[in-house]
């Protein structure tokens, strides 16, 4: 072999020899050096992950064991714990949606009932608010805890564009219908929908089924009713919801928006659509995004029009309760694990952590912290809307099991596309229920 | 009488006795074994032969992934038939096959011939051909989300010069698949040239002078020499890229996540939805088997009806 | 005389049609060669340079977008404020760990992929027992093995070896799920190496391993290049096993990095591609470094 070969053959061999003996090296500290720390999975949130991060470091300072926090994008998040829940590298603690997500795991054995632990700390059980407690609720077992604000689905509407074509914002169904054709005559679309993504599209149908036919019609189909989807109150909903779509109040391209680029967000604040239904998330969105567009007041919000004739009660509100925590019952640390949740979550210092990362906390009688915040005209809106609701029906692709939930979106997205009818969908949807 | 045989030209004695190659084969002939072969064939059938066994076994199972699989025999098999959007799947999953492929050998077949060649500025404009293959899908899907924004992008400017006012792209029905496979392709046509490349440049230039001197032009001699030269290299890319469009799902669920609806949902997604965000892990067992069935059997099928198994050179007989 | 002097020559003999015979002296090397310049060819340069530039251009400018003009501004017009920060935020999230942890994951993977491959490849085309041709079949069926497919199998075995949140995890899956591409690649190498080349060195005497040194390794540097190339970049921008089969942010290789950009409610998207401009540049230059190499290899022949 020549020299410079020779050479080059051994530089490979001493560079592959020294990095495997690091890559080995490395493997060792695994997850056998963290089992004497409490896991706590989270969703990667910086809005989020200080609230927790203090909230963790209270907790640490007061008991021998330590807990740390790891968090996950979205889509990642829900495949890695899948894959980790009864490993030997599952989560002590983890972030869920409630509902549906949750209660796979607890079928699965996996989740610790806090009705015990609750049950001896009254004051912790009553904090919280009923309805979005109600959802940690799984077959009569406490298997969650809200850790962070309430979300329910608000209308946004953008002030300067209603302003300058002299309209109000819609309070019944026929309104918003009337606003939809003459926003259009204007060349603005009417509303914003980053429709590439089934979940934006399921707050319509969602209100509609609740303003229709009240909050039962979806906990019949949530309970997995024989004929649940059958109801003519889903059929009546799915209906107008693809009136609306094909009256064009989404415009013609909303099937190639997206939210998560802010493609959506965008078009609303730059005034070129001038209604936007989303999660009140999107007003701290704006905020870091659109900051401009928001403090010069021209952000507006409502609550979703009623429709005449419903059954249900117009104050009922659709979208996400929380987020919970809950114990992983293959955890070596279940007992600090709970006193964890039930120290931290319900605490003043958690709480106020909250109200200042701009959330709205899932506790009762917050109003007076939430009145001395920049932002607190929509905090009190949001938290008004929730405590003062009959129902918070939770988002349905969150209280269905993942299989039923996946097939729906997919659905809905043909619908709004006028691709499938109300009537396929109905009988879609019961084959896969 | 052969001039083959012989390679030492100094000599120049005549082959009477000694003639082709072949017969000079002393009748002790080594040949590699399977010995050369045994460290990836163990290496693969560890990591990727038992996990596919095991995928095998759980596609006769129900499971969530939670807890443990339960045996419920040829239930998810028989489902398959039954699918609309499986089937549906493997109808797009063939159109964006075709389109691929169309987009991609021509391309990067001409552009591997150009980047082969004497021209000057070939050394920087490689360069920057080669930039995509270096960025993440995760990277690139973001940047055509954007430029495809219809109401921000480039999508939204030159939409309408291509006949698309709203640049509606990715949430048409009929242009989604198109766009996906555009974006695709400009995210592998860079590899595909280097495969080309680096064949071409392996072609004698004394061939293309003979034929220069024989009178034929650029074009003929492109047709003549240059195809047939590349046979082996358009095959192996091709098998590629066709075995390649049956499991590369990444981009199309960044940028469509199989919609609108499921004009974009190839097979190799719709597994990922079962399986991944559906948790039907069984019924996803069966899609991924019959996935690679079909794999195996087109690139096995490529292999054999191009006589690719049989390991000839492009240059015999020269 | 070695093998490429006698190729050398054996090509630039005249085929017997040619009625005037042009000698080449041989060991020349191909200076003052042309090859034909193909107009088709020069087209489609021209058109692909301006497909490729226009996304890339897109994604420079925007990492230096401040985020209001992100959203103010079209995609491609010039921003009114051109800003560093979103690269200083990449900079302080430890962006160092990642890429010190893709590099050596890469660096593995290729080395890894390259040791198996190449003799495999040879093994295949210039062995053929029924074994060895059953290996290159077990090879196709492995190409069409989705990643995803398998993924809870690979975690299952991963975690019984004890290799969980370490980087080897990262490594063996990756090595073995490149494998497939780069015997496909190789074998095409490999078969155009002209079979009267290693017949007459057979006769000379070698046997299998001479002939691998001699033959074999040096004339495969083009397709080892390739298959260095692919493998190299799918273990830097690898995504499903590093998620599944690691989880301390100390293992956090690039892709899982990029993370940092993106929260439920939307993404950041300068932030974002910053973080994806510098990670493409360790590749970048390493590939401007050793281009020279490169071109070397890909021209290093024995036809000419």
């Amino acid at each position: 072999m020549r020299p410079r070969a020779r050479l080059f053959h051994t530089g490979v061999s001493l560079l592959v020899t020294a990095s495997l003996v690091l890559a080995g090296g490395c493997g060792t500290a695994g997850p056998g050096a963290s089992r004497d720390r409490i896991q706590v999975w989270a969703l990667q949130d910086p809005q989020n992950e200080p609230v927790i991060r203090a909230g963790l470091g209270e907790f640490n300072s007061g008991s021998p064991v330590r807990a740390e926090l790891v968090t996950y994008v979205n889509d990642a998040y829900k495949q890695k714990l899948h894959v980790s829940m009864g490993s030997p590298n599952a989560p002590d603690v983890f972030f869920n949606w409630g509902g549906g997500n949750l209660a796979e795991f607890v079928t699965a054995n996996q989740v610790v009932d806090l009705s015990h632990a609750l049950a001896a700390r009254p004051d912790v059980r009553d904090a919280f608010l009923p309805s979005v407690l109600a959802v940690g609720r799984i077959s009569n077992g406490q298997y969650g805890l809200p850790m962070n604000g309430i979300q329910p689905v608000v209308l946004f509407y953008h002030k300067g564009v209603f302003a300058k074509a002299g309209l109000a914002p819609p309070k019944t169904w026929s309104d918003l219908l009337s606003l939809v054709d003459a926003f259009k005559e204007r060349k603005v679309t009417p509303i914003a929908l980053p429709g590439s993504q089934g979940w934006t599209e399921l707050m319509y149908l969602e209100y509609l089924l609740d303003r229709i036919g009240g909050p039962d019609r979806f906990s019949a189909i949530a309970a997995q009713r024989s004929g649940a989807w059958r109801d003519p109150a889903v059929l009546r909903a799915l209906q107008m919801c693809q009136e609306l779509a094909e009256r064009g109040a989404f415009g013609t391209n909303f099937a190639s928006i997206n939210y998560d680029n802010t493609g959506a967000s965008k078009l609303f604040a730059t005034g070129k659509a001038a209604m936007f239904l989303m999660g009140s998330w999107e007003y701290t969105s704006q905020l870091s995004n659109n900051p401009d567009f928001v403090k010069r007041g021209d952000l507006g919000w409502t609550t979703f029009p009623t429709v005449d004739g419903g059954l249900g009660d117009q104050a009922n509100v659709v979208g996400n309760p929380a987020n919970y925590f809950s114990v992983a019952a293959s955890s070596p640390h279940v007992r600090d694990a709970t006193t964890l949740l039930i120290d931290t979550l319900s605490s003043d210092a958690y709480v106020r952590d909250l109200v200042n990362s701009g959330q709205v906390p899932a506790v009762a009688g917050v109003e007076a912290k939430l009145a001395g915040t920049p932002n607190a005209e929509f905090a009190t809106f949001t938290y008004e809307m929730v405590a003062k609701a009959p129902s918070f029906t939770q988002s349905w692709d969150q209280a269905l099991s993942p299989t039923v939930g996946t097939e729906m979106l997919t659905n809905l997205q043909k619908l709004f596309l006028s691709d499938i009818s109300p009537e396929e969908f109905v009988e879609a949807m019961e084959k896969a229920s | 009488m052969s001039e083959r045989g012989l390679l030492n030209p100094r000599r120049e004695v005549r082959t009477v006795v000694l003639v082709q190659a072949s017969q000079l084969r002393p009748a002790r002939r080594e040949r590699p074994g399977f010995l050369w072969a045994a460290p990836a064939a163990v290496f693969f059938t560890i990591f990727g032969i038992v996990p596919i066994a095991v995928v095998l076994y759980l596609s006769f199972t129900t499971w969530n992934g939670l807890g443990t699989p339960e045996w419920t025999g040829t239930t998810n098999w028989r489902a398959l038939p039954e699918d609309t959007d499986a089937l549906h799947s493997i109808w797009v999953t063939a159109k964006l096959t075709i389109f691929c492929w169309l987009i991609q050998t021509p391309l990067s077949l001409l552009l591997g011939v150009w980047a082969a060649g004497p021209q000057r500025n070939r050394a920087i404009l490689s360069t920057l051909f080669f930039l995509p293959l270096l960025l993440s899908t995760a990277a690139i899907a973001l940047t055509w989300l954007s430029l495809l924004d219809p109401n921000f992008g480039l999508a939204a400017s030159l939409g309408s010069y291509v006949g698309v006012p709203d640049g509606n792209f990715l949430g048409d029905d009929s242009r989604a698949l198109y766009a996906v496979a555009a974006v695709i392709s400009w995210q592998f046509v860079p590899f595909h040239t280097l495969l080309y490349q680096a064949a071409a440049r392996q072609i004698p230039v004394a061939m293309y002078e003979v034929a220069e001197m024989d009178g034929a032009r650029t074009m003929r001699q492109f047709i003549s020499i240059t195809l047939p030269q590349l046979r082996n290299t358009i095959i192996a890319s091709s098998v590629l890229v066709v075995v390649g469009s049956l499991t590369y799902f990444e981009s199309i669920l960044l940028l469509t996540n199989g919609g609108p609806g499921t004009a974009t949902r190839v097979l190799p997604l719709h597994m990922y939805v079962k399986g991944f965000v559906g948790f039907d892990m069984g019924y996803a067992s069966v899609l991924a088997v019959l996935l690679v069935a079909v794999g195996t059997a087109l690139s096995v099928l490529i292999v054999r009806s191009t006589g690719y198994h049989r390991m000839n050179s492009d240059r015999e007989g020269m | 005389m070695t093998i490429y002097t006698a190729a050398r020559h054996r090509a630039a003999e005249p085929r017997p049609r040619v009625t005037a015979t042009r000698t080449r002296p041989p060991g020349r090397g191909t200076a003052g060669r042309r090859r034909p310049v193909n107009a088709a060819a020069g087209i489609a340069a021209s058109v692909w340079l301006v497909i490729v530039a226009v996304p890339l251009y897109y994604i420079a400018l925007t990492s230096l977008r401040t985020s209001d003009s992100y959203l103010t501004d079209g995609a491609l017009t010039p921003p009114s404020g051109l800003t560093l920060e979103n690269y200083r935020q990449v900079v302080d999230l430890g962006f160092d760990t990642f890429i010190f942890n893709s590099t050596i994951v890469t660096v593995i993977t290729m080395v890894l992929v390259l040791l198996m491959a190449l003799p495999a490849a040879y093994a295949i085309v210039f062995g053929g027992t029924r074994a060895v041709r059953a290996t290159f079949n077990t090879f196709l069926l492995g190409l069409a093995i989705p990643a995803q497919a398998v993924i809870i199998p690979i975690y299952l075995l991963i975690t019984r070896l004890h290799l969980y949140d370490s980087l080897t995890a990262i490594i063996l899956p990756t090595a073995a799920f490149s494998l497939p591409m780069a015997i496909v690649v190789l074998t095409s190498t490999l078969r155009d190496i002209p079979r009267e080349l290693f017949d007459a060195m057979t006769v000379d005497g070698a046997g299998t391993v001479e002939l691998f040194r001699r033959l074999v390794l040096p004339l495969s540097r083009p397709g080892l290049v390739s298959v260095g190339i692919f493998s190299g970049l799918n273990a830097w921008n690898g995504f499903i096993f590093p998620l599944v089969l690691t989880q301390s942010e100390a293992r956090r290789v690039i892709p899982l990095g990029l993370w940092n950009f993106q929260s439920r409610f939307g993404t950041d998207v300068p932030g974002l591609l910053a973080a994806v401009v510098l990670s493409t540049v360790p590749v970048l230059a390493l590939y401007l470094f050793g281009r020279r190499q490169l071109l070397r290899s890909l021209s290093a022949g024995y036809g000419r």
